[in-house]
């Protein structure tokens, strides 16, 4: 197994051994351990000595289910601080199976290059060539990709970065091909394309072509876990095929979380949109089947997903119109900007995917730009032309990609829903007192996926203390925060989380899996500590870069404006937030 | 004994029980019934088997997961809004954990074992 580092300033690239250190790390643990122990925490973001790591799981590239993550670490240039954002896609099996552990880019290029990623037979080892790819700056990513499958072959995939990252947005995410070429599938959050455009990088493109595969130290133990886990994942009523997320997608959230009262519309002034059934995963599904005379269910990010919750949004006609309307994006888009029309909402995603932006930072921006008057709410061919301005790096476009938290200093605004920089996703915390707690705390800044409900033992972490109680709730986050940050290393995704979580069986068989890769003896208790180890190394990044307890805290104008329906106020106390980091 | 005016909301493959309201996707129909009404009551005049509904909300207030239904015995008040999901929705832990219940829930919740942990309270 390899670190690959690829050095920018020279064009030039060095394979290394494992270190002993890392050889039982990967995807999240992996970025994150290496941002920790190369990156210094004050230097600036785009600046020289920020590096741009890639990893894929431990059981990516391997036939365990639902495991093709890769995780993108560097220092965020939207929150300042560690920052790990993943994606599914067939490039991380690709990497996985040249037999790379990382993908470390560090030092500066002048103008845009990419990098060949193949692998070498006669050496045994993976090749890098570097070329000019300034031909490929300043165009829409949908033009782009099909050209780069024209000049390598149709079976290599990309890693990449769009108008956004080139501008250096603080939204800038790096996208990954899905499973039929599009550029939809993003590591989204924290600016990590703006990181890989200003180290003159444009593209990797992996040809995995003669690539021996991952290393599986103990094929029985692995084939009996991945077994486990196929039967949880095939028959959990959430993951199953033709079940919920299989037939609805993620964005099945909008009318539960609008029932809820915990919908965050425009601009976080209320709980609750009137036009939620209209965009929600039932309307998406219905408006499918009128479009195209048939049922048509979900399909896979990426190859050797049992799930398959990616939806594809038809126009009018039948063509296709973009995939995926991912929860997340459908609310940012719509609800948060008082949007009810889903052809609106999917030329918004497109619009992101072909530059390069992150769905929900667009979203909670677009927003904001609608509360300071900009465009009106529900604007659908308003906030059109806005992410224009964004994609072609006009003025206004510029301030609009600095992010929410940028927009919203710039428009003068107090209702701006960040933390640490970070705005954001889908769920009212004021409604929803729990993920508020992981937004406040995240090392991450606010974030949804920071704090997954994985395994039921979870409950002991509260003792005696009412899990109700701030204190309980505090307990908890800190507990779903660590075994998430483990599940972010193992390459599977996250998902997989809703059916281990109620059958034992699914994760003991994940933990095999990986023991069966690495050759640990882990048990299903391991989970949390080894998750907790990677909390401290980001939490110990974040505090050396200035981001300590008091960046842990929720916009203040969530503790004075009550939240329609329930009118409620965030009222918390600062001590709950603080326990959670401070007795990891 | 005056009436009252239920907003009811069914999500996903319970909109075929919507009447004349039924849309694709969801159906939203305002049902009179008599002061003092109960959620089995309401379940009743929709035609709706308790069996088929998962979530379900009461004016924002959960009030049933998959398997676990202590609101059959809810009286319903006048302009009460009541949202009905079918088995196949979520709503994951991390993301209703202090959420709002009816007292009927909430009671359920801290009596169960699992505190609400779970997706259903049913063999999965």
């Amino acid at each position: 197994m390899w670190i690959l580092r690829l050095n920018m300033s020279d064009l030039s690239y060095r394979l290394e051994e494992v270190p002993a250190k890392y050889q039982h790390l990967g995807g999240r643990g992996l970025t994150s351990t290496i941002v920790h122990d190369e990156v210094p925490p004050l230097c600036h973001p785009l600046g020289p000595n920020n590096k741009l790591v890639f990893a894929p799981g431990i059981v990516t590239g391997t036939p365990a289910p639902t495991s093709a993550r890769v995780s993108v670490g560097a220092k965020s240039p939207l929150t300042g601080g560690i920052k790990e954002s993943n994606a599914g896609s067939s490039w991380a099996q690709h990497v996985a199976n040249m037999q790379i552990k990382a993908i470390v880019v560090e030092g500066q290029a002048k103008g845009y290059h990419l990098a060949h990623l193949t692998w070498d037979a006669a050496s045994g080892k993976p090749k890098v060539e570097f070329m000019p790819a300034n031909e490929y700056a300043g165009k829409d990513l949908y033009e782009v990709f099909p050209k780069l499958y024209a000049k390598f072959g149709d079976k290599v995939s990309i890693a990449g970065t769009g108008n956004a990252g080139e501008f250096g947005y603080g939204n800038s995410g790096i996208v990954f091909n899905d499973m039929a070429g599009r550029p939809s599938r993003y590591s989204g959050r924290g600016g990590m394309g703006a990181v890989m455009a200003s180290r003159g990088l444009k593209f990797i493109i992996a040809d995995p072509k003669g690539a021996p595969g991952v290393v599986i130290k103990d094929k029985a133990l692995f084939d009996e876990g991945r077994k486990k886990l196929i039967d949880a994942l095939r028959t959990h009523d959430i993951t199953k095929p033709k079940g919920g997320l299989n037939t609805y997608g993620t964005a099945v959230l909008i009318n539960i979380m609008n029932e809820a009262g915990g919908l965050p519309t425009r601009n976080f002034a209320s709980g609750r949109f009137e036009g939620a059934a209209k965009i929600a995963g039932e309307a998406i599904f219905e408006g499918n089947k009128k479009r195209l005379g048939k049922e048509l269910y979900n399909h896979a990010c990426s190859p050797g997903c049992i799930i398959q919750c990616s939806n594809t949004w038809h126009k009018a006609d039948g063509s296709e119109h973009v995939s995926c309307i991912e929860y997340e994006s459908d609310w940012s888009l719509g609800a948060n900007c008082g949007i009810d029309d889903l052809d609106d909402i999917g030329e918004l995603v497109r619009l992101c995917n072909a530059y390069g932006l992150d769905t929900i930072e667009a979203g909670t921006t677009l927003a904001v730009a609608m509360e300071a008057g900009i465009i009106k709410f529900g604007d659908g061919k308003g906030a059109i032309n806005l992410m224009h301005e964004m994609g072609k790096g006009t003025p206004l476009g510029r301030i609009l990609g600095g992010g929410t938290a940028f927009a919203g200093k710039a428009f003068g605004l107090t209702r701006v829903p960040t933390v640490k920089g970070q705005s954001m996703p889908a769920y009212e915390p004021r409604a929803v007192k729990g993920i508020g707690i992981t937004y406040a705390t995240s090392t991450m800044g606010a974030d949804h996926t920071s704090g997954y409900t994985i395994a039921p033992e979870i409950l002991g972490v509260s003792g005696k203390v009412d899990p109700l109680s701030p204190e309980g709730k505090a307990a908890l986050s800190r507990a779903f925060q660590a075994t998430t940050a483990f599940i972010d290393s193992t390459g599977h995704c996250l998902f997989i989380a809703f059916a281990i979580l109620d059958i034992a069986s699914g994760f003991e068989g994940m933990m095999e899996e990986c023991n069966g890769v690495l050759g640990t003896n882990w048990k299903s208790e391991d989970a949390a500590k080894l998750g907790a180890e990677i909390l401290k190394k980001e939490r110990a990044f974040n505090e050396a870069a200035g981001i300590g307890k008091e960046a842990d805290r929720m916009p203040e104008f969530m503790k004075y404006e009550p939240l329609p329906p329930h009118n409620v106020v965030w009222d918390l106390p600062d001590s709950a937030l603080d326990s959670v980091y401070g007795e990891l | 004994m005056a009436d009252i005016v239920v907003d009811v909301w069914l999500y996903g493959a319970l909109a075929k029980y919507g009447g004349d309201a039924a849309g694709p996707a969801h159906a939203n129909l305002k049902v009179i019934l008599p002061e003092g009404s109960t959620m089995s009551d309401l379940l009743e005049r929709i035609g709706v088997p308790t069996e088929e509904r998962g979530i379900t909300f009461i004016s924002g207030n959960l009030s049933a997961m998959p398997g676990l239904q202590p609101d059959l015995g809810h009286v319903l008040k006048d302009g009460d809004r009541v949202g009905i999901f079918d088995p196949r929705s979520m709503w994951p832990f991390q993301y209703r954990h202090g959420a709002a219940m009816i007292p009927e829930m909430s009671r359920a919740i801290n009596e169960a074992e699992d505190l609400g942990l779970h997706h259903a309270y049913k063999e999965p």
